[in-house]
């Protein structure tokens, strides 16, 4: 377990400065001036020389990137050219709200997914799978923005009984904390849960099928234990790993979703550097994000390589 | 270790004229039909099936595959499944018809009173749970153990079905245990809560020989010790002899004769109990003769039989065979046979097939160079040099320096068990593997170096037959395309000409030339085999690798292909390198024998003395596992293995570790020296040759049979 | 072997002979749903009443009616004219993105499950950087820098599905390299491009069509991200994705602006799954009419 442990932490670092390069070669050296790009169609040439001035862009690439990657692994992200502040303070602030508001839809969809899963696999062929089914594949039928504008028209707009969009701190009490996360919570699920529900049924359904499954049926146990005991322990394995994705879905998802609540994370930052070409934010929230989801991997793998005795073990023995 | 003869239990009294009254049975079958049902139509597994076990007692239940006999021990669990359904009968157990049961009632009785051990141990054991929480289980569930006392209990499992350090096993995981420690878990799971009857549905075929005689050992003695009575459904006549007292033969799902084991496969009543006790590959003195064998395929049934289900494959059979089912008949002992002719036939042998195929010896020594040489092959598999420092690995040795050569028209056999390396020598030999060290020489040409250098033409010349006759065709081409783009390859232009060819391989293997339109996944086991088998000869090959090309497939079909093969051996000149983990088999096709263990040769010669003193002792083991039937004579001591892994790649013999003889430390540390005999006979050992010819032979009835 | 007396052929019994497997439900529910969706984006704006890009100050907001069947926008424009004519730009979205995904990673997978050793190490680490960015990131950092347009989000969705393809196709590719069949293509001399595209590429098929149709789904899901944050189709264009999101800050007095592209979004995700459903059941060759 050690030995793999070490292996994936070497192997982030490579693949974290590999991001890093491909991160700022995309944005910084597209073919095109981006100097002028930001400035805007209109600016004078001295406006532009002096935003890449600012930027180093008179510079050669590899002294470029050196500067940005130095910065970086010293904590310092740069600064934000629109809001003349340092990035990293705005960014981590950001990020947590979104880490929220990622972590609860995770934890919503993994237990709600799995046990919808379970529960169709259990019935296969009834009723209640084809429920299950049909609901999931309205989950993933139309786009999570539109879940979101059918949300907030009807729970907001008519019902008036969540907010429709906002933030409000933790400090202002738990309640309206809470209101504020659940619109944005509920779509991000929708858009998932399908996926994890089928990928669970499906998983159960080989599971159930499995030789161990008819050895503890043979030996007499409940069909409660034979499926949470010994099939579902097993039919998790594949769906540990797909919620390390939806976790970089999520991630990814935010910038939309988080755009439609005006909830203040890291998808609204990153739209609002795009829209502002704010190059130095733009390059700090999607290597950011991007660790952050990298990070999410190697939780997902570590947890599978500790849930299956095998690699557990395996790592042990060798 | 030890050499304890098998404890037979002696077999109930059951005479008919016993004054005393016959005890109840505890497993009474009576008239089950099942069937397995979906959209496309019925298939009858089961039909009208009837048995009864008497307490204390293991009856056999003997069939091939399709034959019903795993449906019948899942119907008896309520664990069908799959769309099976019982039909009618009844399933009587201590008295009790299960069927009436509720199914929480049912699901009392398993792993209770009725406990079962199922094929493959591996995928029995759940991967995510630890071995003795597994054991532990049924205790708590039914005993209502707490689980400290269920623990302490599972300790004593452990040991009594012979595992050593039973708190280690405990607390492993089913992947850290080998195939025969998992079959022994599971042993213990099923004898946790004392039952009354084992179900054991083909416990040991998934594990080899030497640990498939160890683990009948234990099964044997436990139904002794314990008075349990089980259902051992098994495809293997020979271990069936070992354990049943009785036996229940099934044929497409019918019962076709039952009776004592000792009369059914001394004197077998039912001609299709004939040709299964025929067919078996057996060690004896006339082997140079052609296995008997049934022709054509498992008969299916989709509703009740409106004739007898085997007057297809009947060589006895008549006019009205075909024209009425046949019902069970029962004589005053208690044994029933399912054919109206069984008195007719009493002591009329199966037929024997045309003889005059018996080959000359001689032939296989030809004095010019050998067709395929192979010198100090050495196979490392896994190896990785990372620049990581904790993964790098040494690698896994499967194959440490085998010398051996095979002849022009010569068969040599190559006898293992699974990680002996037996594959991986097959395949280097083909180029399919690149040899770690040594060379592999194929008419005096460097094979390995000509592929690479993207030679073809040579390569055609030696070709390989699977094990698995389904995998080994391309599913989406048609028998015909398989087996025409050799010719093609070859530069026959003419497609016509091509197209009498493929017809005329697929006559030479014994299908009709309408089969070149089918496609794979419409071809029988046996046929589809035949199909590899004239695919490898379309390149008009000089030496095939036959790697366990008979080993999937059933007794009957078995017998049939290996027909096939001594027959292509004889008329095409064909040299074979054929790999087995059945030395019965083997000594029937091969010339020469080499036995492989932990990747090294540690005995080869010409069949005939390799079968008979002195042994290796890996080699005494192998034969002593073999397994017989009654008519065979005498039961000879087998001897038990232990269930240690094999050693390869370390500096003493790779068997130590398991072998039974093992002099002392210079087994473990020293490389055995090899004995030599002027008749190509050498063997790996430490023992002197002179005490390893004291020993007995397995098969005294041999001795006749000169080498020479 | 010409004069070799031949073998006495073993009496067999004909296996039943191949049946034409039924076709699934799903894959005809999936068909019958699409195909008023693939006339739509063939003929959209021929069919369509009026002009998709049509202004009429006069009706603005319109709810549902005889006029206009779904309504019309902010501009008065007719919506049902709208979502017929973007099908076409949503679908070819979704289309076009797999369709390259498919042209870059159906070969390097083939390359990296067959070759393996340096080549296909590098090739699926660099997968491996790729997906390490979650999914829409990925394209959004394609496209932040410059002008956003349609062919560019088509690009960067192409480019975010690439390492899937290559996964699955190498994932494939390794696992038929063990089949014995491969084995003997070998051994009678196959050189790769024959073992590649004769052996290989024909058993890859179904998984991958079974695989692509999930692709295009979420190609034209992740186009319609993209266009609604508007990074992808832009303006007057009427792609579904940009008519949701210029429907929202009038989606409380006229929710069917949003509505009916929503709905032929969902109509056209259902029927694609569905096809996919219906492929992967058709396909199995557990389903070939044989037991």
């Amino acid at each position: 377990m050690l030995a793999y442990t070490l292996t994936r932490l070497v192997y982030l670092a490579l693949v974290l400065a590999v991001m890093s390069v491909l991160i700022f070669l995309v944005t910084q050296a597209m073919p095109g001036d981006v100097a002028s790009m930001i400035a805007g169609q209109f600016a004078s040439k001295e406006v532009v020389d002096a935003i890449a001035v600012k930027l180093g862009l008179d510079q050669p690439l590899i002294v470029q990137y050196g500067q940005w990657a130095a910065g970086i692994l010293r904590g310092d992200l740069g600064r934000s050219l629109v809001l003349e502040q340092p990035i990293a303070p705005i960014l981590m602030e950001a990020l947590a709200r979104s880490l929220v508001l990622a972590v609860v839809a995770l934890a919503v969809v993994a237990v709600v997914g799995i046990g919808l899963g379970v529960l169709a696999a259990v019935r296969r062929g009834k009723l209640t799978d084809q429920l299950v089914s049909g609901v999931s594949y309205l989950g993933i039928a139309v786009p999570d923005f539109f879940w979101a504008i059918v949300l907030v028209l009807i729970f907001g707009s008519y019902m008036k009984l969540l907010p429709t969009g906002g933030y409000a701190p933790l400090s202002d009490g738990f309640l309206p904390w809470a209101s504020h996360l659940v619109l944005p919570v509920v779509t991000l699920v929708l858009m998932l849960l399908a996926r994890i529900a089928r990928l669970t049924r499906s998983s159960m359904i080989d599971v159930l099928q499995t030789n161990y499954v008819k050895f503890a049926r043979a030996k007499g146990m409940p069909e409660s234990v034979v499926i949470l005991r010994h099939a579902l322990k097993n039919a998790l394995l594949p769906t540990i790993t797909v919620l390390a994705i939806d976790f970089g879905l999520i991630l990814g998802g935010v910038v939309v979703i988080e755009t439609i609540f005006s909830y203040p994370g890291m998808g609204r930052l990153l739209l609002f550097a795009i829209q502002r070409h704010d190059l130095p934010l733009i390059q700090a929230t999607i290597l950011v994000v991007s660790a952050a989801y990298c990070l999410a991997n190697l939780t997902a793998d570590l947890l599978y390589a500790y849930v299956n005795p095998k690699i557990r073990h395996g790592m042990k023995a060798a | 270790m030890m050499t304890a003869p098998q404890a037979r239990p002696a077999v109930p009294p059951v005479t008919a004229a016993a004054s005393a009254p016959e005890p109840a049975p505890l497993l009474d079958v009576r008239g089950l039909t099942i069937s397995y049902g979906n959209a496309r139509g019925t298939l009858r597994a089961a039909s009208d099936v009837g048995f009864a076990i008497r307490p204390g007692e293991v009856m056999g239940l003997v069939g091939e595959s399709g034959s019903g006999k795993s449906t019948i021990a899942m119907a008896i669990l309520d664990l069908l499944g799959g769309g099976g359904r019982v039909e009618s009968g009844e399933i009587l157990f201590d008295g009790t018809d299960l069927r009436r049961l509720s199914a929480p009632e049912r699901r009392a009785l398993r792993g209770d009173r009725i406990a079962a051990v199922f094929q493959d141990p591996f995928t029995s054991l759940n991967p995510a749970l630890t071995v003795g929480r597994q054991i532990a289980e049924p205790l708590i569930q039914h005993k209502g153990f707490s689980p400290r006392q269920a623990a302490a209990r599972v300790q004593d499992l452990l040991s009594e079905v012979g595992i050593r350090d039973p708190r280690r096993v405990a607390a492993a995981y089913p992947h850290e245990l080998s195939g025969g420690m998992q079959q022994r878990a599971l042993i213990a799971t099923a004898l946790g809560c004392e039952p009354k009857l084992l179900i054991l549905d083909e416990p040991t075929t998934a594990l080899d020989v030497t640990v498939e005689a160890r683990i009948i050992d234990l099964l044997a003695k436990l139904c002794d010790s314990h008075r349990l009575s089980a259902l051992f459904v098994s495809h293997n006549l020979g271990i069936v002899n070992r354990i049943c007292q009785t036996v229940t033969v099934l044929y497409g799902g019918l019962v076709v004769e039952t009776g004592p084991t000792g009369r059914v496969l001394s004197r077998p009543a039912h001609p299709y109990s004939k040709g299964l006790v025929a067919a078996l590959p057996r060690i004896t003195a006339g082997r140079r003769h052609r296995l008997p064998s049934i022709p054509g395929t498992v008969a299916k049934l989709s509703g009740p039989p409106a004739a007898c289900v085997f007057a297809p494959r009947c060589p006895f059979a008549e006019e009205a065979c075909r024209s009425r089912p046949q019902a069970m008949l029962t004589d005053a002992a208690g044994d029933g046979v399912r054919c109206w002719k069984a008195d007719a036939l009493a002591g009329i042998p199966w037929p024997d097939e045309d003889a005059g195929i018996a080959r000359d010896p001689k032939k296989a020594q030809p004095r010019s160079a050998p067709l395929v040489e192979v010198d100090h092959l050495r196979k490392i598999y896994g190896a990785n040099r990372s620049i990581l420092p904790w993964l790098r690995r040494a690698g896994t040795v499967a194959v440490e320096d085998v010398s051996f050569t095979v002849g022009r028209g010569e068969v040599v056999g190559v006898v293992g068990e699974s990680g002996s390396g037996k594959s991986t020598i097959g395949r280097a030999l083909l180029a399919l593997t690149e040899p770690s060290a040594g060379t592999v020489l194929f008419d005096g040409a460097d094979l390995t170096r000509r592929v690479r250098q993207g030679d073809q033409d040579l390569r055609r010349r030696a070709q390989l037959v699977f094990q698995n006759s389904a995998a080994s065709l391309n599913p989406r081409k048609t028998v015909g395309d398989a087996m025409d783009r050799p010719l093609v390859l070859a530069g026959r232009a003419d497609a016509e000409e091509r197209r009498k060819t493929v017809a005329g391989l697929l006559t030479r293997v014994g299908l009709p030339s309408a089969y070149a339109d089918r496609y794979p996944h419409e071809l029988s086991g046996g046929e589809r085999q035949r199909v590899n088998i004239a695919r490898a000869l379309a390149t008009d090959p000089d030496f095939v690798v036959c790697d366990e090309a008979v080993s999937a497939l059933d007794v009957s079909v078995q017998a049939n292909i290996l027909n096939l093969l001594a027959e292509l051996r004889d008329e095409m000149g064909l040299s074979y390198l054929f790999i087995t983990h059945d030395i019965a088999v083997v000594s029937h096709i091969a010339d020469r024998v080499l036995v492989v263990y932990g990747g090294t040769i540690c005995e080869e010669g010409p069949t005939g003395r390799v079968l008979r003193p002195p042994y290796h002792p890996y080699t005494e083991a192998l034969l002593s596992a073999v397994p017989r039937l009654a008519e065979d004579g005498q039961e000879t001591p087998r001897i038990l293995l232990e269930d240690a892994a094999p050693t390869p790649g370390g500096q003493g013999c790779a068997f130590a570790a398991r072998c039974p003889r093992k002099l002392g430390a210079v087994c473990d540390e020293q490389a055995p020296p090899v004995h030599r005999t002027d008749d190509g006979h050498r063997i790996a050992c430490h023992i002197p040759l002179a005490t390893l010819a004291e020993r007995a032979a397995v098969f005294p009835e041999l001795a006749g049979d000169a080498p020479h | 072997m010409t004069d070799a007396t031949p073998v006495r052929p073993a009496p067999v019994q004909l296996a039943p002979r191949r049946r034409l497997p039924s076709l699934p439900v799903s894959l005809i529910v999936g068909l019958v749903l699409l195909a008023p969706l693939l006339v739509a984006a063939v003929a959209g704006s021929w069919i369509a009443p009026y002009p998709y890009d049509e202004m009429n100050i006069m009706s603005r907001l319109q709810p549902p009616g005889a006029e206009f069947w779904f309504g019309t926008d902010e501009f008065g424009r007719d919506v049902f004219s709208r979502t017929l004519v973007g099908t076409g730009s949503s679908l070819v979205m979704g289309v076009a993105a797999t369709a390259l995904s498919l042209l870059a990673g159906v070969p390097l997978g083939l390359i990296a499950g067959y070759k393996g050793g340096r080549i296909g190490e590098a090739i699926m680490r660099a997968m491996d950087v790729l997906m390490s960015f979650p999914p829409i990131l990925l394209g959004i950092l394609v496209l932040a820098v410059t002008q956003p347009a349609q062919w560019k989000a088509i690009v960067a969705i192409g480019i975010v599905y690439v390492p899937q393809v290559v996964r699955l196709t190498r994932a494939i590719t390794l696992e038929l390299m063990q089949e014995e069949f491969i084995t003997a293509a070998r051994l009678r001399g196959e050189n790769a491009a024959y073992i590649l595209f004769h052996e290989i590429l024909p058993n890859i098929w179904p998984p991958l069509a079974v695989e692509a149709s999930l692709r295009v789904v979420f190609a034209i899901l992740l186009g319609a991200s993209l266009s609604f944050i508007g990074m992808g189709a832009q303006p007057p264009s009427s792609d579904w994705g940009l008519m949701i999101s210029e429907a929202r800050p009038f989606v409380e007095q006229a929710p069917w602006i949003a509505l009916c592209p929503g709905f032929a979004l969902a109509t056209a995700v259902i029927g694609i799954n569905l096809l996919g459903d219906g492929l992967r059941a058709l396909l199995d060759p557990r389903n070939t009419g044989a037991h």
